[in-house]
């Protein structure tokens, strides 16, 4: 069987489109958390539980708009459990990280256990195409933009609207601030712990709506341990990113594409390299990997990630 | 949780203290996971003195595991002894080589060893599940899941008492946490690590070579996860399959050396407790009819228990 190279572009451009939107949402949240100085790295359990309820309720509703609002509900009252154990009682970022991805991890799987206990989930209904008749018109614009669902535009103005909050507004400026120097936030009136909190509940309830993109646009139906480190992931396109979000867009689209190439490869070429298609599945790993000594080297890392900020 | 799990709380909980001893097995389990979490804590607790985090350690526990395989695969030929010994420091040597690239990108280009080891641990994942689908496959795989061959008698690590399932790994550990601790906290490697940890300026100032410090610390840290691998392959596994990927031990050894506040001894007894809570909490899982990934999320509670109670006694404490 021969395939058309024009059909494995549309393919690959279509799949970047419709993957990237997840790293964007929870980078856009990541990189506002990591700026204001508090590095959420539990991520990937505040996702593994928004894309169980979405499932959840996406079925019970069956509309998948009720479960995105359950989903960043969701996501928020992890998020806000984080932020208190972490600004608060200034516990270690990391390990309170690493707690909060366990307990998602197993939670997310207990829960979804006892909802079905047959251990089938039901299929997911996605959220319609941006335009419904997309097979109409020029079939190349359609795939590849027509039938993306509308959160993968928001995702793009997320990072548009992120961009401008960081840099051009004065919440973003503070944003920054307690993350460069709370000291000198703080002296000049700025409440250094509010503004984290905040920083960190948004990125919470973006990762709400990463795991909500999850659901539909990767796996039909929820699995034990189903975003399988790309969560983590986010974390790494951040540092290549140096924090900038138009960066994220470049790395996530990247990332993407290559991820894209290697699994059309896979499935075009069919048995022939079945076997080694997991070699392939590390390539895009080792690509933003290899991009570490390019980038990587100037990433200025806000001077007081991961340190808590005490008054007086 | 438990009974919202459609458990019983009150089997539950008492199994939840209890039944690791009284679980058939139970007690090879705990000291199956003291082992892990001690030999890699100590790793991950040297790297942190130096003020790196090893957050790689699953997947160099992983590359581990699978370099045993791919020892015991491709160097057959070698006569018993040194094959057994060869695969064991395969592992260690896999682990380190895991670990070198995160320590060459942050001694060399200064990049974050916490990303680099996280990706790392992805990239781990796939690698290991090619080359069980690939070259360590045993011949016996027709259909379904890979696996490994199943290492015979006399390449795994003996009992101690042939009743009792508690094999040599245990006082090995033993006695190289002790060997660690000696050399370690007993000696100015210590103030040395400390101070690098600390502030780089500092240590540049006191003459201390900050990259040796960091490549020291980083590449025993991930030559003693691959050593964890080892272990658990040659003293409980025994056989490689999809299910030895799918745990989170790296991540406990993490909170284990935090536990027992990057003090080669403190990670010890930290890693007796969540080798028994962990067993513990699968137990009751068992016996209370819930799932066993509830284990995971009880590992995360006990994780904020502990931080939680760190942070009440510091504050105590405090000034």
């Amino acid at each position: 069987m021969t395939v058309a190279l024009s059909d494995v572009f549309i393919g690959v451009f279509s799949t970047t489109l419709q993957l990237s939107p997840f790293y964007l949402f929870a980078g856009m949240g990541e990189i506002v958390s990591e700026q204001s100085g508090v590095a959420n790295m539990g991520l990937e359990g505040i996702m593994l539980m928004s894309l169980m309820t979405t499932f959840v309720v996406d079925y019970m509703t069956g509309n998948p708009w009720v479960a995105l609002l359950a989903a960043i509900g969701v996501a928020g009252v992890i998020g806000a459990f984080f932020a208190f154990t972490a600004i608060r009682l200034r516990v270690n970022q990391i390990a309170a990280g690493l707690a909060i991805y366990l307990i998602g991890l197993g939670l997310s799987f207990v829960i979804i256990n006892v909802v079905y206990p047959s251990g089938l989930t039901p299929n997911y209904i996605p959220l319609p195409s941006l335009i419904t008749n997309w097979n109409t018109g020029p079939r190349a614009l359609g795939i590849i933009f027509l039938k993306q669902n509308v959160m993968a535009y928001v995702s793009l103005v997320l990072v548009v609207v992120t961009a401008f909050f960081l840099t051009r507004t004065s919440l973003g400026l503070r944003v920054r601030a307690v993350g460069e120097n709370p000291k000198a936030a703080d002296n000049m009136g700025v409440n250094v712990n509010k503004v984290r909190f905040l920083a960190t509940l948004f990125a919470a309830l973006t990762f709400g709506v990463a795991g909500f993109y999850f659901a539909g646009n990767f796996v039909p139906g929820f699995q034990t341990d189903v975003i399988a480190g790309r969560g983590f992931i986010v974390l790494a396109m951040i540092y290549f990113a140096n924090w900038k979000p138009y960066r994220v867009l470049f790395a996530a689209l990247s990332f993407n594409i290559v991820y894209a190439a290697q699994s059309e490869y896979v499935s075009l070429s069919g048995f022939g390299v079945a076997s080694f298609s997991t070699l392939f599945n590390m390539l895009p790993y080792v690509f933003l990997l290899a991009l570490i000594p390019v980038f990587g080297r100037k990433a200025r890392t806000p001077k007081f990630l991961l340190k808590p900020y005490k008054k007086g | 949780m438990v009974v919202y799990a459609g458990g019983n709380l009150g089997v539950a909980l008492s199994s939840l203290f209890l039944n690791p001893i009284e679980l058939a097995g139970g007690s090879q389990q705990i000291f199956v996971r003291f082992v892990l979490f001690y030999t890699m804590g100590m790793g991950v607790g040297l790297a942190l003195k130096a003020g790196l985090w090893n957050i790689g350690a699953q997947g160099q526990l992983l590359i581990g595991m699978v370099m045993v395989f791919v020892v015991y695969v491709f160097l057959a030929f070698l006569p018993w002894p040194v094959l057994y010994v060869a695969m064991i420091l395969g592992a260690a040597l896999g682990g380190l080589l895991w670990i070198a690239v995160p320590t060459i990108l942050r001694v060399k280009f200064g990049a974050n060893e916490i990303v680099v080891t996280i990706l790392l641990n992805v990239v781990a994942i796939n690698f290991a599940f090619f080359m069980l689908s690939g070259p360590i496959k045993s011949a016996g795989t027709a259909l379904g899941f890979p696996h490994s061959a199943e290492l015979p008698a006399k390449f795994q690590i003996p009992s101690i008492v042939s009743s009792v399932p508690i094999t040599y790994a245990v006082p090995a550990t033993i006695a190289m946490g002790i060997i660690l601790y000696l050399v370690v906290e007993r000696t100015p490697f210590r103030v040395k690590a400390n101070t690098v940890g600390e502030s780089h300026e500092t240590a540049k100032y006191a003459g201390i070579s900050i990259p040796r410090v960091m490549t020291v610390t980083m590449l025993t840290a991930g030559a003693l996860a691959g050593l964890a691998g080892a272990t658990y392959l040659m003293g409980y596994r025994y056989e490689l399959d999809i299910g030895s990927f799918s745990t989170n031990y790296g991540l406990v050894a993490i909170i284990c050396a935090l536990v027992g506040r990057k003090h080669m001894l403190g990670i010890g007894i930290a890693s007796f407790f969540f080798a028994y809570m962990t067993i513990g909490a699968e137990s009751m899982a068992l016996s209370a009819n819930v799932t066993t990934y509830v284990e995971f999320a009880m590992e995360g509670i006990m994780m904020f228990g502990i931080l939680l109670g760190n942070y009440l006694t510091e504050r105590k404490y405090a000034v």
